[in-house]
């Protein structure tokens, strides 16, 4: 019942996100510029950016975005940890040692630093989309040591388990026991890794945007619309600038209580 | 991640707390001081070796001059020079020097000194970049007939040679003391790296007023070390800073509404704004993308269609000036009022294009060999004018087909890219013009420079009308008749209007917030801008 209500929640506002984007007469990229810094009109609920931009449509639009590219980036990273995790488990003690020291150096490393160098080696005609999806297939491929640790640690208990060794015997082949049997029970650890990964790639996002590294214009992203909140002229001139940050924590603090809610039952 | 997460949102926290904290800080002012913000720390106080912005201001405030330009008029004034004397043939300066100058410890200045200063100012171990301004200056000589006399001899006439001596500081003889000991306004007292450079009353500056008071008014000028708008805002609304020179429109805007006395919008400034295409052949580009920033048609196209009064009303709120060549109107002497460029049209600019070989199909434009027109535009974060105008642009020329991306990257990472790898295809960036004479513009506009943007460091002229730039250029610069000189540059400026090398986009208003409390400030648009008389300037305790 307790996840029913953010869940519910979440799901109107991706709705709401949709339906806003979808039947707005405005485009997110629109100029309208004999509407600049607009207060909330019939035509502009929540009134428009400094270029003319219908800022309810490019809140909804970074919702999407953020939402959809988090979400896929998590699944990416949750699967190559998955992986990564499980190769080493289900390798010689050597070859597992190699493999997490992989892990280990990658786990080291500056991410936010490596995120900003591998956004940057993008060629500069990189369309907005192409730098949408390589801003979150980066965090993708940076995301995963941590949960691969996890997982091989999970993978080595359930490898020794007096069920893996009665399936072997059985005649079950290595692959297919991960996959009836091994992946299942691994569930309850990859989940809340996949749930965690969603939040922390939708702030990873804005922390990149807001280094101006992120989604490229137009197309609307947390990280730049909260550049905005850098400016006091502007948060004078509109309360609506502040539409952005609201959204984004309603939504982290419900990602977050998914997360929670599922390391609860696990 | 679950940790990084909650990190980000104790890191946020702690990043605001610090800076409510730092908005809290700021040096004490001592009775009767200045204060204002440069944004970085001066790489030296050393006059003779001055390059950045910052040591310009700390040499401006300290440093004692022969001549001085007067920033309101723009003419030279006698300094410590009480007259000086150009000859007829431009190759000999006579300065005659005040009677009963001295040093701020107290010691006599007398052409001994001056004679030091400049010879050290030509030195090539000095590495002055003002020294480069003489054009041959190891063939410049200095003579010293008497202790109040100074000639200096130039191995060829300068034009507007006087000009330069506004930025040779004259300092004791043999005792080169980094501001400590000068024959301006202020002298050097207190620095700490990051923080201020603290200058007090030099006590034996030579001007008074002419009601006899002893100049400057101020007992000293405290120069805060701080690159943060916001913070600078906050503590010029609080009466910690006197002044702000330059704040960006949104900030102007929020200036008038809380303080509508303090802030003034002085009209164009000699600044640009631009935006150009990369042509030169050593750039990594496809040879059909420089084909279309060769041809000309294409760039005219481009400057057709971009609006430039909604460049200045949103991108500048209204502070700026529509922009079509290099020199602003607010430079009366040189601006050429009779100048043609391409005006805002978006069907002619379509003709151009079409004229040039490009077509449209939907909403692409494509070449003649079908390459879809797509290219980015480099400019610099941080600077929320220049990516609102990017933004602009972007739209105005997708109504042409073609696809533009913004890409906004810190200073040193534009430079690297414009200057050595020569890694873009068009940039919008602004050019600060210190001084209205157009022979300051001479390494912008000579091929062979490396500043000559479009192409830099061209071995011979890759354009005939580049290589006309390049003879007006030098014809202004060594002809001795004023008429002669503006028929150049009108020239010059009619050529770049034509052939649209640098698309000019808008001159930036100069903006300027002063405190009510600070009297005797005249306003002027050349750099320092208004504390340009600085040694006039008071504060007066308590009026608002």
């Amino acid at each position: 019942m307790k996840k029913r209500i953010p869940g519910a929640i979440l799901l109107l506002l991706i709705l709401a996100a949709a339906l806003t984007v979808w039947m707005s007469r405005f485009d997110y990229a629109f100029q309208d510029r004999e509407a600049i810094m607009a207060p909330s009109t019939a035509q502009h609920w929540a009134g428009t950016d400094e270029v003319g931009r219908d800022r309810m449509v490019r809140v909804a639009a970074a919702l999407l975005i953020g939402l959809t590219g988090a979400t896929a980036a998590a699944a990416i990273t949750t699967a190559i940890a998955a992986l990564f995790g499980l190769l080493a488990a289900f390798s010689p003690p050597w070859m597992a040692k190699i493999l997490m020291f992989v892990s280990d150096v990658f786990l080291s490393l500056p991410w936010l630093f490596l995120l900003m160098m591998a956004r940057s080696l993008l060629p500069l005609t990189a369309s907005p989309m192409e730098t949408a999806v390589t801003t979150f297939l980066v965090l993708a491929a940076l995301g995963w040591p941590a949960c691969s640790r996890a997982v091989y640690g999970g993978a080595v208990q359930l490898r020794n388990a007096g069920w893996m060794i009665h399936g072997q015997a059985c005649g079950l082949k290595t692959r297919q026991l991960i996959r009836i049997h091994l992946l299942p029970q691994l569930r309850p650890l990859l989940l809340p890794q996949f749930l965690i990964c969603v939040p922390a790639f939708i702030v990873a996002e804005a922390n990149l945007g807001a280094l101006g590294l992120g989604v490229g214009e137009p197309l609307p992203s947390w990280g730049a619309m909260l550049l905005e909140l850098d400016n006091s002229a502007l948060l004078a001139g509109s309360h609506w600038v502040f539409l952005p940050i609201a959204l984004l924590v309603v939504v982290l603090l419900i990602l977050e209580s998914f997360t929670t809610e599922v390391e609860i039952n696990a | 991640m679950h940790s990084q997460l909650r990190a980000s949102f104790v890191f946020a926290g702690a990043m605001a707390l610090t800076t409510i904290f730092a908005l809290c800080q700021a040096a004490p002012r001592q009775p009767g001081e200045l204060a204002w913000a440069i944004h970085y720390d001066p790489k030296t106080f050393d006059p003779a070796k001055v390059d950045d912005e910052a040591s310009e201001m700390v040499r401006y405030l300290t440093g004692g001059v022969l001549l001085r330009i007067n920033r309101q008029t723009q003419t030279l004034e006698p300094q410590l020079a009480e007259s000086f004397h150009i000859s007829l043939q431009g190759t000999s300066i006579d300065f005659k020097l005040r009677d009963g100058l001295r040093f701020s410890d107290g010691t006599a200045l007398t052409s001994v000194d001056v004679a030091w200063s400049l010879r050290r100012v030509l030195a090539p171990a000095t590495q002055s970049i003002v020294a480069a301004e003489f054009l041959s200056p190891t063939q410049v000589t200095v003579d010293t007939p008497d202790n109040l006399t100074v000639r200096v001899h130039l191995p060829k006439p300068v034009i507007g040679v006087g000009n330069i001596f506004d930025e040779i500081a004259i300092e004791p003889a043999n005792r080169p003391s980094e501001g400590r000991v000068t024959s301006g306004p202020f002298i050097v007292t207190d620095y700490k790296r990051g923080q201020y450079v603290r200058l007090s009353r030099n006590p034996n500056y030579w001007r008074r007023e002419a009601s006899r008071d002893k100049l400057p008014y101020a007992t000293g000028v405290r120069l805060d070390v701080l690159n943060n708008r916001e913070q600078e805002i906050a503590l010029f609304l609080r009466g910690e800073y006197d002044l702000i020179d330059g704040p960006s429109a949104d900030h102007f805007a929020m200036l008038s509404q809380k303080s509508p006395h303090s802030t003034r919008d002085l009209g164009a400034s000699l600044n640009t704004e631009q935006i150009w295409f990369n042509q030169s052949s050593a750039a990594a580009l496809p040879e059909f993308e420089r084909a279309w920033f060769l041809n000309r048609g294409f760039r005219v196209a481009v400057s057709e269609a971009i609006h430039r009064a909604d460049l200045a009303r949103i991108a500048y709120d209204g502070h700026a000036t529509p922009a079509f060549g290099f020199i602003s109107p607010a430079n009366k002497v040189w601006h050429d009022n009779e100048l043609t460029y391409p005006h805002e049209s978006a069907a002619d600019a379509n003709r151009m294009l079409s004229a040039s070989g490009f077509h449209r199909s939907g909403n692409q434009l494509y070449d003649s060999a079908g390459h879809p027109v797509k290219f980015s535009i480099l400019t610099n974060a941080g600077n929320p004018s220049r990516q609102k105008m990017a933004a602009l642009i972007q739209q105005d020329l997708a109504a042409l087909g073609m696809q533009v991306t913004i890409v906004t990257l810190d200073f040193p990472a534009l430079i690297e890219r414009l200057m050595k790898k020569q890694d873009y295809e068009a940039c919008l960036l602004g050019l600060s013009n210190a001084e209205p004479d157009p022979s300051s513009m001479m390494n912008m506009w000579l091929s062979s420079s490396p500043n000559h943007q479009w192409n830099p460091s061209e071995k011979t002229p890759a354009t005939e009308w580049e290589a006309e730039i390049d003879r007006l250029m030098q014809l202004q610069a060594s002809s001795p008749l004023q008429r002669d000189r503006k028929a150049a540059v009108d020239r010059v400026q009619q050529i770049v209007a034509d052939q649209q090398p640098f698309i000019y986009l808008v001159y930036p208003n100069v903006l300027q917030a002063i405190s009510p409390q600070l009297r005797g400030v005249q306003a002027a648009i050349l750099s320092p801008g208004p504390v340009w008389n600085v040694e006039s300037i008071r504060r007066e305790e308590g009026a608002r």
